[in-house]
């Protein structure tokens, strides 16, 4: 064990030590990941999500002030307060997705009973009718929430009854006249009761109770809602990295056992590997050497990329133990990968060319390339051959596929199992070839 | 300066630290090696002298036991299966290739090795510096191997072949494609090292570093032992005569009796007895302008027994 640590300590500090090598078995990767991250992006990053329009600041009051802000605590809005001349050429150029105009006559915040509605009015293009019923959802959220902020202020009701109570008044001795002042009147009663009751439980609630219900009443109370986290079984990525970065490990893996596959031959043709052979060691620790290298150096470089992955790009993970165990398979894997191409010729140009031949195709058809979700069917089926799709299928599982045990076992069997394979027949044609 | 080890014994076989009987090994249908035996007595350096592709290298493989033998044994220090760990261990090899990594300094290039055959701290350290200084490279020792010199990594090549201060040494042509000064380096550790009591093994295509370093040398072509003994005997036995060359003043008496024609002034000819004709002539009144004599050697001896010279 000691000699293939030994062995595995030198191969790590030659690769490096080679920064062209090192930058194709990490750099390379990293890039596709945002590279085709940023491509893929529309999809779904939380950027993308949000939808940037203009507030119309033209005729503000406490009221649309108020309507505003609550219209800004949507996560999914970004607002830009802007008068109607400057918003409107800006829809028009594309540059915000719409304008938003609240339009208000009324002379309080309570005004419920003068006949005055307030009216919105929302500039969009035509042809983004998804967006303009999602706002349309938005706005009338937006309104509900200033309605039930105004139902739990019995002090403002009560002042605007006043006010209405004079204004009718003044108006005349109709029987409309007398009825409505009678219903003003006896909302005041009702307003004063719970006002007093208020004050009671307020009092009582600051000197001992622990009453929870008692602390938390509230005569016009808006509606409590209470959230309970419930874990969300993702049906797809939450964003475009959370594809790619899978993606971009598969490149590190497949650089890692293209690099370690050509050590080999180097090895060989250089006449290290002879020494190697002289020395009181064995041929399969030799190769074991060769193998822990290529291993360490495979999970060492996946979990960098997953962490910046994780870290700055936000891609989550459902499950930590599957993706070290995906991380890991991976790694075993192309160990077994890297020995065969390492057999796959005797020059370090044959290894070299042979490997990257058999290792792009591989990458094609399991999804290296294109994402297996936008694949044909057909291609799909073919995909099973490469150990390429597995690595995916394994990682994705652990990050958003939300894969359980029984779902993950078969990635992880075949993974392993490409990986004891290939380090089985390759040693054996790399030992029949040196005679 | 070197710092001179006391490194193990292992019980050795006064009689022969490497035996090699009826070794066969073929590539195919090329004979590599074909019927090849030798003793090599302890504290000897044994020289393999023969062209390129004679069966020098395969001969030395067969011998540490990298490549399987068709035929035949070797045995070393009297046991029979040279991969054994413990016989693998008193073996150094420096292959004929340049087999240390460029990426790394010589220094790591030894620690490196060193730890292979289970050398570690204060020891390893001790034996990198000594090696660095057989070498010569301890001005250098941080420095990529890619950096240097053909005549550097001959030299670290060769030291990386001792690091583990084995008792048998086996180097493969290492001084091929090095400078002078560089070849007379490796020459004076050679020396230095058998002087320690090292047996070694040295293969060469040139007769004049085998007749300098080995006390016997096996003549090989074609994967077959030619001839094998001290110089002295295989010139003795295959090198036939001396060779006179001359150049006399004019006239040559007419009494004297020339051994060959002139050429113009100049006389050439072989003699088992060169001294006493020369002597002969000189007495006959013949003068001489100038006067060689040239012994035979290696190069002759191979020549007589192959009918080509070592580098055709």
């Amino acid at each position: 064990m000691g000699a293939m640590f030994h062995l595995a300590i030198k191969d790590l500090k030659l690769l490096w030590r080679d920064k062209v090598g090192f930058f194709w078995v990490l750099g390379f990767p990293l890039l596709i990941a945002l590279f085709f991250g940023s491509i893929y992006s529309g999809a779904g990053s939380a950027t993308a999500r949000s939808m940037k329009i203009a507030v119309i600041t033209d005729n503000m009051n406490p009221t649309v002030q108020s309507f505003y802000d609550q219209l800004g605590k949507s996560d999914v809005l970004v607002l830009t307060p802007m008068p109607l001349d400057s918003a409107r050429p800006l829809v028009a150029q594309g540059k915000l997705a719409a304008y938003v105009q609240y339009i208000d006559s009324s002379k309080s915040a309570f005004d419920m009973f003068s006949g005055h509605k307030p009216h919105i009015k929302v500039g969009i293009d035509p042809s983004r009718k998804a967006e303009a019923g999602y706002l349309n959802g938005l706005l009338n959220q937006a309104f509900f929430m200033q309605l039930q902020s105004r139902f739990t202020d019995v002090k403002g009701w009560r002042r605007y009854l006043k006010d209405q109570r004079q204004s009718w008044d003044s108006i005349g001795t109709g029987w409309n006249s007398k009825l409505g002042m009678d219903f003003f009147e006896k909302l005041d009663g009702v307003l004063e009761s719970a006002e007093k009751i208020d004050s009671a439980y307020a009092m009582k609630s600051d000197s001992a109770s622990d009453s929870v219900s008692e602390k938390n009443y509230s005569p016009f109370a808006a509606l409590d809602v209470a959230y309970e986290d419930v874990a969300v079984i993702w049906a797809g990525p939450r964003s475009s990295f959370e594809i790619t970065f899978p993606q971009s490990l598969q490149w590190a893996l497949i650089a890692a056992a293209a690099a370690f596959s050509l050590s080999i031959v180097t090895e060989r043709t250089r006449g290290t590997f002879l020494r190697l052979r002289i020395a009181p060691i064995s041929r399969m620790q030799i190769l074991g050497g060769k193998g822990l290298a290529c291993f360490i150096f495979c999970v060492g470089v996946c979990s960098l990329l997953m962490a910046v992955g994780i870290l700055i790009f936000g891609v989550g993970v459902a499950s930590w133990t599957y993706l070290i165990l995906a991380i890991l398979a991976g790694g075993i894997c192309f160990v077994g990968v890297m020995m065969l191409i390492s057999v796959m010729g005797k020059t370090e140009a044959a290894v070299s060319g042979a490997g990257w031949a058999v290792m792009l195709v591989m990458a094609m058809i399991g999804g290296g390339m294109m994402p297996l979700m936008f694949m044909p069917s057909w291609l799909k089926s073919i995909s099973h051959l490469s150990p390429i799709k597995w690595g995916i299928l394994a990682l994705e599982g652990s990050i958003w596929r939300g894969f359980g045990f029984g779902e993950m076992i078969l990635p992880l069997a075949v993974l392993v199992g490409v990986g004891v394979v290939g380090f089985i027949i390759g040693t054996m044609i790399l030992s029949r070839s040196d005679g | 300066m070197l710092k001179h080890e006391t490194w193990h014994k292992f019980g050795r076989n006064k009689l022969s630290m490497i035996r090699v009987t009826n070794l066969k090994k073929a590539f195919g249908a090329i004979r590599a090696v074909d019927d090849i035996s030798f003793e090599i007595p302890d504290n000897q350096v044994f020289g393999l002298l023969g062209p390129n592709g004679a069966g020098k290298t395969t001969t030395i493989n067969l011998i540490v036991g990298i490549i399987n033998a068709d035929a035949g044994s070797v045995a070393i220090n009297g046991e029979n299966d040279p991969t054994r760990t413990h016989l693998r261990r008193r073996i150094g090899a420096a292959p004929q290739a340049l087999a240390i990594y460029d990426n790394l300094s010589a220094e790591e290039n030894l620690a490196f090795f060193g730890k292979l055959y289970g050398l570690s701290g204060k020891k390893l350290k001790e034996r990198v510096d000594w090696c660095l200084d057989l070498a010569g490279l301890q001005d250098r020792r941080r420095d990529r191997v890619g950096k240097y010199s053909g005549g550097m990594k001959r030299r670290l090549n060769m030291a990386c072949a001792i690091v583990h201060d084995p008792p048998i040494l086996l180097l493969d042509e290492p001084t091929v494609g090095v400078d002078p000064q560089s070849r007379n380096m490796i020459f004076d550790r050679i020396e230095m090292l058998k002087n320690d009591g090292r047996t070694i093994v040295y293969t060469t295509h040139y007769m004049e570093e085998a007749q300098r370093l080995c006390d016997r040398v096996a003549i090989i072509d074609h994967g077959k032992i030619l001839a094998e003994g001290t110089i002295d005997s295989l010139i003795e036995t295959h090198g036939g005569m001396g060779t006179v060359n001359a150049e006399l003043e004019l006239p040559v008496p007419e009494n004297a009796k020339l051994p060959a024609e002139l050429n113009e002034n100049r006389l050439s000819f072989e003699s088992s007895q060169p001294l006493q004709d020369i002597a002969a002539l000189a007495d006959a009144g013949v003068k001489y302008r100038s006067l060689r004599v040239e012994r035979p050697n290696l190069e002759k001896v191979f020549l007589n027994l192959t009918g080509r010279r070592l580098r055709d």
